[in-house]
Order: C-alpha cells, then sequence, then structure tokens
C-alpha cells in the first residue's frame, strides 16, 4: 500500500512507451495539453456562465435584430457568453501550461 | 488465460486517438456491478424521463433560460433567488468531501455522468460486437461483411442514442414537446439545434471514444480527490499479505506448501478494470473506484473455493491491522454540516416569500410638481409572483406624512409563475422636506393579506438642498 496521496505513480505522466506493436499506453503529451487546457477551462466556462448570466440579462447586449427578441436573443446572448467564458479560462490554461512547461527548460538551459 | 489488458490499435478511423491503446474491459458481475447498474438505469432514467413529466400543465423541469425562470415542480426560480443555487453548489461541495472521504471516488464510480454514458456506450458495444474477446478478434480481423455490419449497427446506436440525449438535455431548457414537434418539423431554433448537436456530440466522443481517458488525463478531480483521503477512508485494496506471492496452481492444491498466497494471477481484476490498471500495484490515480475488480475477484475465489475479499473495501489502518475507524471526528463534522445545509435549504426554500417587489424610479424626471402644488415622483413596479395560484395585488406607499399612492388599475392582478411592471405616481403635499427622502411600497395580495411584500425606494422633492438631488 501507499500513503494516502502519493499514489503508486506510473512513471512520468511525460513518458511515452512504445509497445510492442508500436503503439503508445500513454496519451501523447501534445494530446494531453489540449485536454489539460480544453476540459478544465469548459468547466470554468460553465460556472462563469451560470454566475454571471443570474445576474446580467443577456438583452443587454443587442445581439440580434429587434424583431428576434426575447427568445433568440437572450440565447445568443448565452451562447457568446458561454464561448466567451471558455475563450479566456482557455488562453489563461494555456500561458499557465506554458509557463509550466518551459519554466524546466529556461532553468537549466538544457532545452528540456 | 490470456496474458493481462489485451489492447490494439484503435481504428485508423479516429486518428485523434490512434496513439491510444483501446481498452477492451470485460463485464463482470457480482454485488458491485448489481448497484453500479442500479445507479446508471437511476440517473439514465431520471434523466431522460423528468422532462417528460408534466406538473400543474407545464413541463415539471424547466430551466427556462429564453424567459429567465426555473420551474422545479410547483416552485418558480428567479433570477433574484440566485442564493438557492450557490447554496446548492456549497451542498454539492460539501457531499463531495464527505463522500470521498467515507469512501473514495463513489461519485467517479457510480454518479459520474461521465462513469454513466460511458456505462451506457459499453453496454451498446457489447450488443453489437460482442464480449471482451469478440471485440478484440473483430478489431484485429480483416474487414468482412460481419465487422462493417456489426461496427456500423454499433454506430447507429451511438448515434441515434447522442442524438436523443442532446434533444433530451436541450429539453431541460426549452419546452421538450414544443422542441420535438419543431425537430419533426424540421424547424428548430438555430441555437436549440446547436446545442442539440454540441451535447449529442459531446456524449459521443467522450462515452464512445474518450471514455477512462477524460479521468485520467482531463478530469480535476480525479487529481485532488487523493488531498480528501486519510487512513480511514475505505477505497479498493489489494490485500498483499494475503495475496502474495502469486501464482496459478491446479486446483485443489495445497498452494500453502508450494509457498503461494491466495492470488492465483488470473488476471480477471485487470482485465474487468474499464481504466486498465492493476489494483494489486495498490491505489493508482487511474482508479475511478468502480469496483469491478472486486467482483472478478470475489467469482475467482468462490471458484477456488477460497474466502472472499482478497480485493475488497477495506481502510488504509484496517490493512495494517489497526482497527478502521468509519465514524470519526471528520466524518461527523462533515455530516453535520451536510445535513444542517440540507435541511436549512429545504426549510429556506418552504418559507420563500412567494412575493417579491422591485421598486425603479423614473429616469426621465426628478419630480413634478402638480397644479395643486403637491409634489409628484413616477415609479415602474415590478410585482413578481412566485405561487402556484393567480393573485390580485394592492400598493401601499408609506415613509412620509401624506404620500399617497396612485396608478391606473387596481388590484394588479399577476398570473402564477409571472412578473408584471406596472407605473406607479406617488403625491406627497406641498411642504414636504427637501431634497430626498425613503418611502417603502408595499405590495399585498387581495385574497391573502398574509402574502405581501416591500421595497424602498426615494422620493424627490425641490428645494434647497440641490445636492441630494442627484441621488436615485
Amino acid at each position: 500500500m501507499t500513503e494516502p496521496g502519493s499514489f503508486a505513480r506510473k512513471p512520468s505522466p511525460d513518458a511515452t512507451f512504445p509497445e510492442k506493436d508500436g503503439t503508445q499506453k500513454e496519451w501523447p503529451r501534445r494530446r494531453q495539453d489540449i485536454g489539460a487546457v480544453l476540459w478544465p477551462s469548459f468547466l470554468a466556462a460553465a460556472g462563469a456562465s451560470v454566475l454571471c448570466f443570474a445576474f446580467v440579462d443577456p438583452l443587454i447586449f443587442d445581439f440580434a435584430p429587434e424583431s428576434a427578441r426575447p427568445l433568440v436573443a437572450r440565447m445568443t446572448g448565452y451562447a457568446v457568453g458561454f464561448f466567451f467564458f471558455w475563450l479566456i479560462a482557455a488562453c489563461s490554461s494555456f500561458v499557465t501550461l506554458y509557463l509550466v512547461r518551459t519554466a524546466h527548460a529556461a532553468d537549466s538551459g538544457d532545452g528540456n | 488465460m490470456d496474458d493481462g489488458p489485451v489492447t490494439s490499435p484503435a481504428d485508423a478511423a479516429d486518428s485523434l486517438y490512434a496513439a491510444h491503446k483501446k481498452i477492451y474491459p470485460r463485464e463482470s458481475h457480482g454485488v458491485f456491478s448489481r448497484l453500479r447498474n442500479a445507479a446508471v438505469l437511476a440517473l439514465l432514467g431520471l434523466f431522460y424521463l423528468l422532462p417528460w413529466v408534466h406538473w400543474s400543465g407545464r413541463q415539471a423541469v424547466l430551466f427556462d433560460l429564453p424567459a429567465r425562470k426555473f420551474y422545479i415542480f410547483g416552485l418558480v426560480f428567479w433570477p433574484q433567488d440566485f442564493f438557492f443555487l450557490s447554496w446548492l453548489l456549497i451542498i454539492a461541495a460539501l457531499s463531495l468531501f464527505f463522500f470521498t472521504a467515507l469512501a473514495g471516488r463513489l461519485w467517479c464510480g457510480y454518479a459520474c455522468p461521465q462513469t454513466v454514458w460511458t456505462e451506457a456506450f459499453v453496454w451498446m458495444e457489447r450488443l453489437t460486437e460482442g464480449n471482451r474477446a469478440q471485440q478484440i478478434r473483430l478489431d484485429r480481423g480483416p474487414w468482412t461483411a460481419n465487422k462493417i455490419a456489426r461496427k456500423t449497427a454499433k454506430q447507429a446506436l451511438w448515434l441515434s442514442f447522442s442524438a436523443w440525449t442532446g434533444f433530451t438535455f436541450v429539453g431541460y431548457f426549452t419546452a421538450i414537446e414544443t422542441l420535438g414537434h419543431e425537430l419533426i418539423a424540421l424547424s428548430p431554433g438555430p441555437w436549440e439545434l446547436f446545442w442539440c448537436v454540441f451535447y449529442g456530440f459531446a456524449t459521443y466522443g467522450n462515452a464512445g471514444y474518450l471514455r477512462e481517458q477524460v479521468c485520467k488525463y482531463m478530469c480535476p478531480y480525479a487529481r485532488f480527490q487523493s488531498a480528501m483521503f486519510d487512513r480511514d477512508t475505505l477505497i479498493i485494496s489489494y490485500d498483499p499479505a494475503r495475496g502474495e506471492p502469486r501464482g496459478a496452481r491446479p486446483r485443489g492444491a495445497d498452494y500453502h506448501a508450494r509457498g503461494l498466497g491466495d492470488c492465483v494471477d488470473c488476471m480477471m481484476c485487470v482485465q474487468v478494470c474499464p481504466t486498465g490498471i492493476d489494483i494489486r500495484q495498490g491505489l493508482q490515480y487511474e482508479c475511478i473506484a468502480c469496483a469491478a475488480c472486486i467482483d472478478a475477484c470475489d467469482s475467482v475465489m468462490d471458484r477456488m473455493s477460497y474466502p472472499r475479499g482478497l480485493i475488497r473495501y477495506a481502510t488504509q489502518g484496517s490493512m495494517e491491522g489497526k482497527t478502521a475507524h468509519i465514524v470519526r471526528p471528520r466524518m461527523i463534522v462533515y455530516g453535520g454540516l451536510l445535513a444542517a445545509l440540507v435541511i436549512g435549504f429545504f426549510v429556506a426554500v418552504f418559507l420563500r416569500n412567494p412575493v417579491d417587489i422591485d421598486v425603479l424610479r423614473d429616469r426621465n424626471a426628478l419630480y413634478r410638481v402638480l397644479d395643486d402644488e403637491r409634489i409628484e415622483n413616477v415609479y415602474t413596479v415590478r410585482l413578481m409572483n412566485k405561487d402556484e395560484r393567480d393573485h390580485s395585488f394592492r400598493l401601499s406607499a408609506s415613509g412620509l406624512p401624506g404620500l399617497t399612492l396612485d396608478t391606473e388599475r387596481e388590484p394588479v392582478l399577476v398570473a402564477a409563475g409571472t412578473a408584471l411592471a406596472v407605473a406607479v405616481r406617488l403625491r406627497a403635499p406641498e411642504h414636504t422636506p427637501a431634497g430626498s427622502s425613503m418611502v417603502r411600497i408595499r405590495a399585498t395580495a387581495v385574497d391573502d393579506e398574509r402574502l405581501s411584500a416591500v421595497s424602498k425606494g426615494r422620493f424627490i422633492a425641490p428645494g434647497e438642498e440641490k445636492e441630494d438631488e442627484h441621488h436615485d
């Protein structure tokens, strides 16, 4: 048994081990990065949308012509808001990931 | 018996995953599989049936975003009730703490939508492609007519199930029957169609292909849940003291004499694992606590006539020979808080004032002096009736001597679950103190005096103290 909180580690999550049939057990790093950027930012965007639109009626943004109000205009507002939050959160996740990924390289100068 | 998690390169068709080895979980049978199936059926049943339930003439559960109103059976929630939503979120977070500290990733194994929909998709895969061994053979074999037929059948099932899922999801936000009619007539609203496709596609990708990879690489809870563990948390554990050294042996052999433990090294625990790990290496962050390995191992132990529980829910303390303390201060504190919050929530919802009133000053004029020298201020009063019945309201004002209230039509009829804005004029006598004063406008239901709500507003009168005039 291992200590709680310190799970038996697979070999470094970065490592990709080619198996006999030429495939890899772990996700390649590029795909891990995409997952780590898109998914948490998706969750954050969902939360931010709930919070934001509980207080703000999207009609104030004037996304759709008057004739389409309020149904389509509100839904356009919600959708634009959600994807806006997702984009912002994904940008932030990406920069964080980039800083973490490149910190070691900058320290040691070995280009990681 | 074959040698461990047989995996194969995923189809070239889904090239995004070409490098990932597909896991073929073997079906498991036992107590925990039945529990998991029950949870999956209950949750999916709830999800797919709830939008079709009616309650006093409308959809029972409808988060009507276009109208900014949430209907939950007899209750109507407005944006002003955000407080209740945040309360619910706190309850959800605390439940996660409580259940994680109690028995690890119960959420992941039984209730997470990722698990629930994956179970449904795996079931459809077994229906069309057969059991684990048949699936592996099929994927390795050439593209025969049989393979094409089975794969087509699987995709057809998956796609229609995903489409229905997307439709159901949107049905929580737009009345599902209207949405259904619109879709049949091929004239859905643009956003309804978009979200149907978006959610359907996400279900298809997440439950059909990504599966355990979401938990392994993308889920934040999977990574930080270990911080909520302690030595008395029930986790799925392999008992190495009893099992090791593992090894194959003839049935009925005196394996102790050969120096072997109880583990027959059949690899069943590995084959049933949806995340493809070997629980015998200790708890790993990939483990979603589905307990399939417990069922698999117990059935092998039964066949070998060994006692069950070589893999079982156990605390780390008990594995080390200490007494397990399931009830411990941490659980009492979490549990007490949780119970208090849940009870408080229902009490608060039950005692909620079904009437709400908003007072907005007219922005065009601060005040008007009437012919008889009285001073008039104009407001828009928004009345919200969250009750299940229609109510008529009378309005009254207080806060200044001689204040009178005038509105076009009294009493104001507000239908159940709706809001209505009325223009209201407040008039005060000539010698009202200059500047801004606080006034209160109260709405009282004609049929039930206990139903009333009050809101404050500013009344502005002309005079010397100009600095107050910009007050709203």
